[in-house]
């Protein structure tokens, strides 16, 4: 058997060296963003599934249909509120269904939120596109809370 | 790896709210993460990314993770296919740029080697962080660089010069006694004994 690094205690030793090293080399903002994570724990919302995303499933009619596709279409649903998403080049817009009225939150793993207000009708818009990931929180007037999984674009 | 009580009692303790439990989860676990990132070459900013990703997930997992021990493990199996998502996603963008067949510039097989070097860094760490206060501190004099004399070392601790060489051996059999590197030195042992004929992986979960 060759010699392995917990074979002897002076090759253990220099392991344990290049271990506690390597724990050395990483910057301080990368543990401080871990950590801020925890803000998401136990959050008191619905979640929403992703129950259709036009990137798995392309649509079917897509080269028939008159009107500009958007570049990405999906779909979060929760137990008696879906919300629609659709991608453009500048904005994301949304509709909650049944539509009603509520405010939007679109929050990314920096901590960052925007709001928006959604209409009689349920529509709401960002613009210009979030950058990176992110993720919306929608309250409705009727007092419902839905978050919808992360989303990258 | 089943069953070190520490990793057990702070992803516990992160699920039942504590934040300081978190904390520590990240602290120690941070390094095995920012290092399986820097393997596949990221740059800063996707490796703040993946990062991002890779806590989100736990943190929406922490009340359904079966078994905590195992949370290096899945980390770094986390961390890997995040990797693996962002480098996709570059090589798409590049091939939309400039159609070169340009090739991915890591070697997988270099890869895995690293990874597992990287999860046992992260063992390694643990049964570090195990340690008393003393040995912690006598271990760290002896990595050094440049070393510190044991003469110096002694009279730091406040020991005797000829206790240094026994104490150094019984701390380094304490971090061999530690759950979850014993667990890593006794798998990656049958591995190496098993040769070829066995089937036995290295980092069994």
């Amino acid at each position: 058997m060759t010699s392995q690094w917990w074979s002897d205690d002076e090759r253990l030793l220099s392991a344990l060296g290049s271990a506690l090293r390597a724990a050395h080399a990483v910057p301080g903002r990368f543990v401080e963003a871990g950590k801020a994570a925890y803000a998401w724990h136990n959050i008191d919302a619905e979640l929403a599934a992703l129950t259709y995303d036009s990137r798995r499933e392309p649509p079917q009619d897509a080269l028939t249909r008159a009107e500009p596709a958007p570049l990405r279409a999906m779909t979060f649903a929760a137990s008696g509120l879906t919300i629609e998403l659709h991608v453009s080049s500048e904005a994301l817009v949304g509709q909650l269904v049944p539509e009603q009225p509520g405010q939007v939150e679109l929050h990314q793993p920096d901590g960052l939120i925007r709001t928006a207000d959604a209409d009689e009708i349920g529509c709401f818009a960002f613009r210009p596109l979030p950058a990176g990931s992110f993720r919306l929180r929608c309250h409705t007037d009727s007092g419902r809370d839905v978050l919808t999984g992360w989303i990258s674009l | 790896m089943r069953d070190d009580p520490v990793v057990v009692a702070l992803v516990a303790g992160a699920r039942d709210g504590s934040k300081a439990a978190w904390d520590e989860l990240v602290e120690r676990y941070a390094p095995l993460v920012y290092s399986i990132c820097r393997r596949f070459r990221l740059s800063e900013a996707d490796i703040d990314d993946v990062g991002q990703t890779v806590w989100l997930r736990l943190v929406e997992r922490l009340s359904s993770l079966r078994e905590p021990a195992a949370l290096p493990g899945w980390l770094a199996t986390t961390t890997r296919r995040e990797c693996l998502a962002v480098l996709r996603a570059t090589r798409q963008r590049e091939l939309r740029e400039s159609p070169v067949d340009s090739e991915i510039s890591v070697e997988a097989a270099e890869i895995d080697r690293a990874l597992l070097e990287d999860e046992r860094d992260a063992v390694l760490r643990d049964a570090f962080a195990e340690l008393s206060d003393r040995c912690r501190e006598l271990l760290s004099y002896l990595l050094q660089d440049p070393p510190v004399t044991y003469a110096e070392i002694a009279s730091r601790l406040g020991m005797p010069v000829g206790g240094v060489g026994p104490n150094r051996d019984r701390c380094l059999k304490r971090l061999r006694r530690c759950p979850s590197l014993a667990a890593l030195i006794g798998s990656a042992a049958d591995t190496v004994e098993g040769g070829e004929g066995h089937d036995k992986s290295v980092v069994e979960r």
